[in-house]
């Protein structure tokens, strides 16, 4: 459990947050191929004030999520992944402001196990249209930046495709709360 | 006429409008308009600004050194990979997406966050599995998958599962991903001496890769051995700890993890085994046991003073013990993960016969197939079967010594069979093996169901086996005891010596596992390697793959699996004599 090491190998990056009544805790998580970790960054609760609230709207989750957390959590890594996934749609809005791409993976609501239909409205469980699938992943890009399928439909397609891009975030979630019981 | 009429004619049909010349004298001009004047002053309104200040971040960081490698692997050697072996997600198509994921956690005792974090955040046991291409025989079990995470951070455990829940392959396992993940690089493995070459065995089968060394022969050469600085495992009989207690307890003498196989043998800690084995200097220590309290809590005490010294304390009570050993202990029972088990579950107990058996083993088979050889075209399959007899009689009990490799392997499992209270029959196809086997298993009081056991007798035989709970061992023969009996309660089979034809076999095994049987039945199959038992065993499961592939079928055959002629003079390497053999002969 030492320094970080090597760092020239592909990277993957692993990007989400955490409500609590404290604020909303941010995660990122850097893993190598192999899906063994290399980096992991996690922020202090973030909590807009009230005029935020207010005069952001419904803007605010995008920016807090997105470009105050997001961009912060990317600025600490030290490996630089070529992609950034991350399960929250909010949080696409860091692209813009990231040197690498930025996905949203798709996951399925907890309590939907496939079997649940509904008959009044869309099944719970299909994700939405602009998802595209990759492998058992469901990925969507961030708006106004589709040439990022073009990368995952290039040389990532092959690491991406036998991963399932989901299982990091439970590690992230973990990873929070041991440092949440910590602090 | 006024200056508009006189400007705009005054035409037929004109009529100029009235105007009044106010200038000449008519009404008095108006006066102008009074004006005030106010000057509004400018008021600028009051405003208040909000400053929209990003919120201030504060972020935590670690980083983690990547993917460990030990100096000691390579990567995986797809040829020694078995036909239809499994990669541990079990599924080659969604290589590293298994369906389960089993995740390690940190144990209470590691408190420092980076230390924590270390482990929460490594990738799902079948992910890591899949990803570091290890292959397995079999995909483990879930419950495996729990066991091997339940032991892979901890530098102080004892996996007390059930015997046949494979501790063996758990540990084996868990060993495998901390070598490859350079936290270990010596670890040393006690075990009682009959388990030394099933757990050589085991290795081979679970982890090829790791270079293994058993510690054995004179001293000079144990001395070096011991010495021996580039293997990553060695293993040790606890009977040997004492003849080298010099050489393991000298202060350069450290192991990154100490292993103790039936670590019932230290729980005495006044004991010289458990005193030496406490004294080796190392960072973690693992014990397997599935008996950890045989008779009193004290036992328990004794087997963590290895663990964690001073922990436990024999004054404590019972529950205050089971809630502190909690954190260390993991057991589980073969009815609580029986979702997960097959009704029966195999192992087959690969036996070093002991130096006395192969030196008469040897004697008889060279003499046996001079004999065999001179006789020509006299040699009937009578005679070769014979000699087949005797050998494995010799595989069984050394003639002139009374040595029996197996029977040492048995006891030590009897053991545990007996002090969890479960029922063990154990089949022979000899009655003199069951006798003998009778006398020196005395202490399990094992009731014995043969031909020679008078027909009347034998009912009540069955119903003291039943009732009984002092009466652990059943002695059976195939012939007696393979067809129509029910043994569902048992709930471990032995097969001494083995039959000729499967069939038969699974007719004895299907006395303890059949309908109402209360859980899985452990199959436990002795062969003595490098003997004829071993031949014919390879024969017999080349057949029934053969059955398996050719029809698919998982039922047991419907045609007789047995050797046929030609094989049974094969295991000699004898020609099969042409022509009719007189069966009489």
């Amino acid at each position: 459990m030492g320094a970080s090491g090597s760092h020239g190998a592909t990277a993957l990056g692993f990007l989400t947050a955490v409500e609590h009544e404290q604020g909303v805790f941010g995660g990122y998580l850097i893993l190598n191929a192999a899906g063994r970790p290399l980096e992991f960054h996690c922020t202090a609760p973030v909590k807009a004030n009230r005029p935020q609230q207010i005069l952001y709207g419904p803007t605010l989750e995008p920016y807090l999520y997105g470009e105050v957390i997001g961009q912060a959590l990317l600025e600490k890594g030290v490996a630089k992944p070529v992609i950034v996934c991350t399960d929250r749609e909010a949080m696409l809005a860091v692209r813009p402001l990231a040197s690498m791409a930025v996905v949203q993976v798709w996951a399925p609501p907890e309590q939907a196990d496939g079997k649940q239909l509904r008959i009044d409205g869309p099944h719970s469980v299909q994700p939405p249209a602009r998802f595209f699938n990759l492998g058992r992943n469901r990925l969507a890009t961030a708006a106004g930046h589709a040439e990022d399928r073009k990368l995952l439909d290039g040389k990532l397609a092959e690491l991406i495709e036998g991963f399932d891009l989901n299982e990091p975030f439970a590690r992230i979630r973990e990873a929070i709360r041991e440092a949440q019981q910590v602090s | 006429m006024s200056d508009f009429e006189s400007s705009h004619g005054n035409g037929p049909g004109f009529t100029a409008p009235a105007i009044l010349n106010l200038a000449a004298g008519g009404l008095e001009p108006l006066a102008a308009p009074r004006v005030r004047s106010a000057r509004l002053a400018a008021l600028a309104p009051r405003t208040i600004s909000l400053a929209l200040k990003r919120p201030k971040v504060k972020t935590f960081s670690h980083a983690f050194s990547g993917a460990g490698a030990s100096v000691f692997f390579q990567p995986a050697d797809k040829k020694g990979t078995k036909p239809g072996a499994a990669s541990s997600s079990g599924n080659k198509k969604e290589s590293g997406s298994p369906d389960q994921y089993t995740r390690i956690k940190p144990p209470r005792d590691i408190v420092k966050l980076e230390d924590r974090l270390f482990y929460v955040l490594q990738p799902p046991l079948e992910s890591w599995m899949a990803g570091a291409q290890m292959d397995f025989p079999f995909k483990p079990f879930p419950y495996q998958f729990e066991g091997i995470a339940f032991m892979y951070p901890r530098y102080a455990c004892l996996l007390a599962d059930e015997m046949g829940l494979g501790k063996t392959m758990q540990t084996i396992t868990a060993i495998r991903l901390l070598l490859r993940s350079a936290e270990l690089k010596q670890v040393l493995l006690i075990c009682p001496k009959p388990l030394v070459n099933n757990w050589q065995r085991e290795f081979a089968t679970w982890a090829p890769e790791i270079p293994i060394l058993a510690i054995e022969g004179d001293q000079t050469k144990r001395r070096w051995q011991w010495q021996l600085s580039d293997m990553p495992v060695k293993i040790a009989n606890y009977e040997l700890l004492i003849r080298d207690r010099d050489v393991i307890t000298e202060p350069s003498m450290e192991f990154d993890l100490v292993v103790l196989d039936e670590a019932q043998r230290i729980k005495n800690k006044s004991g010289t085994t458990s005193q030496i084995v406490r004294s080796i200097k190392r960072k973690r220590s693992w014990a397997l046991t599935g008996t950890p309290v045989e008779n009193r809590a004290e036992d328990l005490v004794g087997i963590f003073e290895f663990l964690a010294p001073g922990y436990l304390c024999p004054q404590m009570k019972p529950r205050q013990m089971g809630q502190l050993a909690g954190e260390f202990v993991l057991r589980r029972t073969k009815d609580k993960v029986l979702t997960d088990l097959p009704p029966k579950m195999y192992r087959d107990a690969h036996i070093e016969l002991t130096p006395e058996q192969r030196e008469s083993y040897r004697m008889a088979e060279e003499d046996g197939i001079v004999r065999l050889e001179k006789m020509g075209k006299e040699i009937t399959i009578q005679h070769v079967f014979e000699l087949v007899l005797r050998l494995k009689q010799i595989c069984n009990f050394d003639p002139p010594t009374g040595e029996s490799a197996k029977l040492e392997r048995m006891a030590a499992d009897l053991e545990e069979v007996a002090a969890s209270g479960k029922k063990a029959i154990i089949f022979s196809q000899w009655v003199d093996t069951i006798l003998e086997l009778s006398k020196r298993l005395k202490q399990y009081k094992p009731l014995e169901y043969h031909g020679k056991i008078p027909h009347k007798d034998r009912p009540g035989i069955l119903d003291r086996f039943k009732a009984d709970p002092t009466r652990n061992v059943l002695l059976l023969s195939y012939g007696a005891g393979g067809v129509g009996l029910n043994l569902q309660f048992s709930e471990y089979v032995f097969l001494f010596d083995r039959w000729w034809n499967p069939a038969l076999e699974d007719q004895a095994i299907n006395r303890a596992h059949r309908i109402g049987a209360a859980g899985p039945v452990t199959v436990t199959r002795f062969l003595a390697t490098n003997t004829i038992e071993e031949r014919i065993d390879q024969i017999l499961t080349e057949k029934r793959e053969l059955f398996d592939t050719i029809l698919n079928s998982s039922e047991p055959p419907t045609r007789n699996l047995g050797l046929s002629k030609a094989e049974v003079f094969g295991l000699f390497k004898l020609k099969c004599p042409a022509g009719a053999i007189d069966p009489s002969k």
